[in-house]
């Protein structure tokens, strides 16, 4: 379903991203690891086109993701859940309207897209803070809205760049629930990167190691993580086990 | 860049600027007009409206109630429906605007105002502000009547009224001011005042000397008639007298100085301003440095300009030698003879003080000497009476011895002959008199001689009479007072007084022509009159017979517009900057975050020229310009190209520190982005709610759904 091909991003001399090739299947679930820096953000922003890459392709569907025209790539992006590590949510809107007003914005009747916020927020186990604004809840939390409003429009593919990573260590948990309990119970398209590497072992049908913009190793869980190749997955191995 | 506007946000910003401009113009135009109201009010709350008062009376500040009393009574008995209003006290003097009602407003009222208003307590003088009107200034008197009737022969014009050296042109309504003053102008064009102007030192006849200017003019220039002269003794009568001061003042100055006379050597020339120093500075230790300042044939004048030679009536007589600038001594030039009428002065002074305290003496022994004079004579008379009873007795013994006892002893013959012998001795003084008996001596006239006594001796009493201390006293203040100037500050004084009199500082004598007819160019005939009249110093100026003075409102008025235009223009640009820095900063910021999302520019050029400073600069450029003309605004040396290049950079600052103003909440705006929402809609509902408010925010509330 996503097939990335050559793909190649540098920010003046660092390159970030260095002829990446990776294919995404569909209901497929692929946890992407590696070093800070190694470029993991970028790719998946390029996915979305968040970041433009400087060369390669990316196919969505058979579509190619970077001839898209700017509405086109609007269609597109609708289709594909983006959940920031920053939760990235509107500040002076309220968790009900952060959730729902993309879907007015695209055209959707007001209260239809109340009840499906109003849904989605109950698949995040929010049912009662609706009114209230994102600086007043807790982290957890606010990444949960974060969660809802990706998957409010029902997306094919969900793009996660490090949800838990800003959190405190016990908010992690009911993020990682939530998460968990969207890829058993939705089948769909996930594309996650994590440093949770138990989290990773548990959900993931694939791995992806990333280091220096390249793709170092991948492979199902088990098998990278019982035998892993290069460095970095060593280094993630040695992580699990203590 | 430009994908951006693309899906709709165009439109919002066309809005924005078209708004932006219309209230900017408002804004910058309203606060000007606030401006004008405002001190169009005030104006008129201080002059009055137009044609509501006819004259202001400046009165001096505490006389002003007596001056009220005075001014209403003068009102209602003269001017029944008159108009009065006290308003501002200037620098001590209260001003008091008048009003006269329209039947009153006349020629006749406007020329006597001193006669009505003239006993009004503490009045210091008075304007005329009579409206409509238009004033010239400074008409000459030679052409004031021909004027005046010229003047009220023009359409519009009611009459003039002359106000000391200004006419005032009354109209019949306010319209007719532009095209009267015009027709005023080109009146006052067909006349001209040359003037001569003769340096001090070089004044002239004016009366004859005119004639021949006025010759020199007919013979050159033909139209003996175009010419008159007007040369007036009032004008600058000031200034006369203060140059004629000045004269007097040199004169006494020069008289009073030492006179320094010098007998120069025949092989030596001499000229005025050269200096003369002495071999040996005599008695005095000061080197006394003489200046020449006439030379008459054989007979050179000078005068001290250093040094103070020593005090003396007489003549002091010195071998004189050039003075070189060095301060060493030149050739010898001749024998330099000083006197000092101010020292003979001083010794004069001295002289009669002397006497008039030896008279003062004088008079008191005078009086003492006809007081002993009469004691004398009184003792006199009375010897001369004893003298007389002795003589009867003296007769009566000699006839008795000789008639009446013929057989006299001999002791009464001894007796007579003791007396007569003592009467002989008695009367030996008055024989050495001149006189050769005792009656002689009677005949003296005891009483005469005492009248004449006492004349002598009231005289010395009036002599005593007179205050002679006072005198002394008066005449020794005299002598105290003669200015204690030394040589050297009177020659000092005296050039000062001369290069200020002989410059061109201060004319000297002038003679005025009235020119009627086309102008003449009065540095031509400069040329000529100085050689024709043989007077190379003579001077030549063209003034006009008068000017036409906007009225003061009509001045006021157009300062307060010039005010007006130049506020408003502060205003646009300020409004600009603030437009900028609260709506426009926003869009900057935000479009150049979503640029460094996009792949970065590879050419070159658009690096340099950056199209969002492109963006910023026209934006500012369109916002400024439009609101400057809109609003009227006008700064002096500020033009178009100007503005819009000042519009322009203001733009690209602002584009510049556009995160400074109005830093981009990135993480909303990406969420935006992942979330598919066009351009339009994150800058309507993620980045413009949140910023700063400003008209983008207040426009942005009609378009946002959430
Ligand atoms: N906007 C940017 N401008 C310049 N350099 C950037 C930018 N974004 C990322 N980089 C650089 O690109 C490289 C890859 O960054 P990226 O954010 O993709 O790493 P990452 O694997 O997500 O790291 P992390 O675990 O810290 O999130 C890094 O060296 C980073 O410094
Ligand atoms: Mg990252």
């Amino acid at each position: 379903m996503l097939d990335i091909k050559g793909l190649h991003k540098h920010y003046g001399k660092v390159i970030a991203l260095d002829e990446v090739d990776l294919q995404v299947h569909k209901g497929e679930t692929v946890v992407i690891m590696g070093p800070s820096g190694c470029g993991k953000s970028t790719l998946i922003r390029c996915v979305n086109r968040l970041t433009e890459p400087d060369g390669g392709a990316i196919y969505f569907n058979g579509q190619n993701v970077l001839g898209l025209n700017s509405v086109e790539l609007q269609g597109l992006r609708r289709n594909m859940g983006f959940v920031f590590q920053q939760f990235n949510l509107i500040a002076r809107l309220t968790i009900l309207e952060n959730v729902m007003f993309h879907l007015v914005l695209g055209g959707m009747d007001r209260d239809e897209a109340i009840v499906l916020a109003k849904e989605a927020l109950a698949k995040v186990g929010l049912e009662s803070t609706w009114e209230r604004r994102p600086h007043e809840l807790s982290g957890g939390q606010q990444q949960r809205v974060g969660i809802a409003r990706a998957l409010v429009t029902n997306p094919e593919l969900m793009l996660w760049d490090e949800p838990t990573a800003s959190l405190d260590p016990i908010l992690v948990g009911e993020v990682l629930e939530v998460m968990e309990d969207l890829v058993k119970n939705t089948g769909t398209t996930m594309v996650i990167v994590t440093h949770e590497v138990s989290f990773a072992l548990r959900v993931a049908q694939r791995v992806v190691f990333m280091d220096q913009g390249r793709i170092v190793e991948e492979g199902s869980p088990q098998k990278v993580l019982e035998n892993p190749q290069s460095e970095i997955a060593q280094l993630y191995k040695k992580l699990l086990a203590s | 860049m430009l994908s951006f506007f693309r899906d709709g946000f165009y439109q919002d910003l066309l809005i924005l600027l078209i708004v932006t401009i219309i209230v900017g113009a408002v804004f910058s135009q309203g606060i000007a007009w606030a401006i004008d109201t405002y001190f169009g009010d005030t104006l008129d709350g201080m002059i009055g409206e137009y044609g509501e008062y006819d004259l202001v009376l400046h009165i001096r500040d505490e006389a002003k109630e007596a001056a009220l009393r005075e001014l209403e009574r003068i009102g209602d008995q003269s001017f029944p429906g008159y108009k009065l209003n006290q308003t501002l006290t200037i620098a001590g003097q209260a001003n008091f605007f008048f009003g006269l009602p329209a039947e009153f407003r006349t020629k006749e009222v406007l020329e006597s105002i001193t006669s009505y208003f003239g006993a009004v307590p503490g009045l210091n003088g008075y304007t005329l502000m009579v409206e409509p009107s238009v004033l010239i200034r400074g008409v000459h008197p030679s052409v004031r009547q021909e004027l005046r009737e010229q003047l009220e022969d023009l359409p519009g014009v009611k009459f003039t009224v002359r106000d000391g050296a200004n006419l005032v042109i009354v109209l019949d309504s306010e319209d007719s001011v532009p095209q009267v003053t015009k027709q005023v102008q080109s009146l006052l064009k067909q006349y001209q005042i040359l003037e001569l102007r003769f340096p001090m030192g070089f004044e002239v006849d004016t009366q004859l000397v005119g004639d021949q200017a006025l010759a020199i003019l007919a013979n050159q220039l033909g139209a003996k008639n175009r010419y008159e002269n007007v040369t007036s003794a009032e004008y600058g009568e000031d200034l006369d007298a203060f140059l004629k001061t000045l004269v007097e003042m040199r004169d006494f100055l020069t008289s009073y100085a030492s006179k320094v006379l010098i007998t120069p050597d025949p092989q030596v020339r001499l000229a005025v301003g050269e200096r003369i120093l002495f071999a040996e500075p005599s008695d005095s230790k000061e080197e006394i440095i003489v200046e020449v300042t006439g030379v008459f044939g054989e007979l050179i004048e000078g005068m001290i300009v250093q040094g103070q030679p020593v005090q003396s009536t007489d003549k002091l007589v010195q071998s004189g030698y050039r003075y070189l600038g060095d301060g060493s001594l030149g050739e010898y030039v001749g024998e330099v003879t000083i006197e000092n009428e101010r020292y003979r002065l001083a010794y004069a002074i001295d002289e009669s003080l002397r006497l008039l305290e030896e008279l003062e003496e004088l008079a008191v022994q005078a009086s003492e000497a006809v007081a002993n004079g009469e004691a004398v004579l009184t003792t006199f008379q009375e010897a001369l009476m004893q003298l007389e009873v002795l003589q009867v007795q003296m007769h009566q013994l000699n006839e008795g011895i000789a008639q009446g006892d013929s057989k006299a002893s001999g002791e009464q013959f001894l007796v007579s002959l003791l007396l007569n012998g003592l009467f002989q001795t008695l009367a030996q003084a008055a024989i050495k008199t001149g006189e050769g008996s005792l009656d002689s001596l009677q005949n003296l006239d005891i009483e005469e001689m005492r009248q004449s006594l006492l004349g002598i001796s009231e005289q010395i009493a009036n002599v005593q009479a007179i205050d002679v201390a006072a005198i002394i006293q008066q005449i020794g203040f005299v002598r105290d007072t003669l200015p204690d100037l030394r040589d050297e500050e009177i020659g000092q004084s005296i050039r000062l007084i001369n290069t200020y009199l002989g410059g061109q500082v201060i004319p000297g004598e002038r003679i005025q022509i009235l020119v009627r007819g086309s102008h003449l160019d009065e540095k031509e005939l400069e040329t000529l009159f100085r050689s024709e009249l043989d007077n190379p110093y003579l001077h030549t100026y063209s003034t006009s017979v008068g000017m036409v003075n906007p009225d003061a409102r009509g001045e006021i008025f157009r300062i307060l517009k010039e005010v007006r235009s130049i506020v408003a223009g502060m205003l646009s640009i300020i409004f600009t900057l603030v437009v900028l820095v609260l709506d426009h900063a926003t869009i900057f910021s935000t479009l150049k975050f979503l640029r460094s999302c996009e792949k970065p520019i590879k050419r070159r050029f658009l690096r340099i020229f950056d199209p969002l400073f492109l963006l910023g600069g026209v934006v500012g450029s369109i916002i400024l310009t439009s609101v400057y003309y809109l609003s009227r605004a006008q700064i002096p040396l500020v033009t178009l190209p100007v503005v819009l290049l000042l519009g322009f950079g203001l733009g690209v600052l602002v584009v510049v520190f556009a995160e400074r103003f109005s830093p981009v909440h990135s993480m909303e705006v990406m969420a935006g982005q992942s979330l598919g929402l066009s351009n339009v809609q994150i800058m309507r509902e993620v980045v413009i709610p949140p910023s700063r408010p400003g008209l983008m925010n207040l426009l942005n509330r009609w378009k946002q759904q959430f």
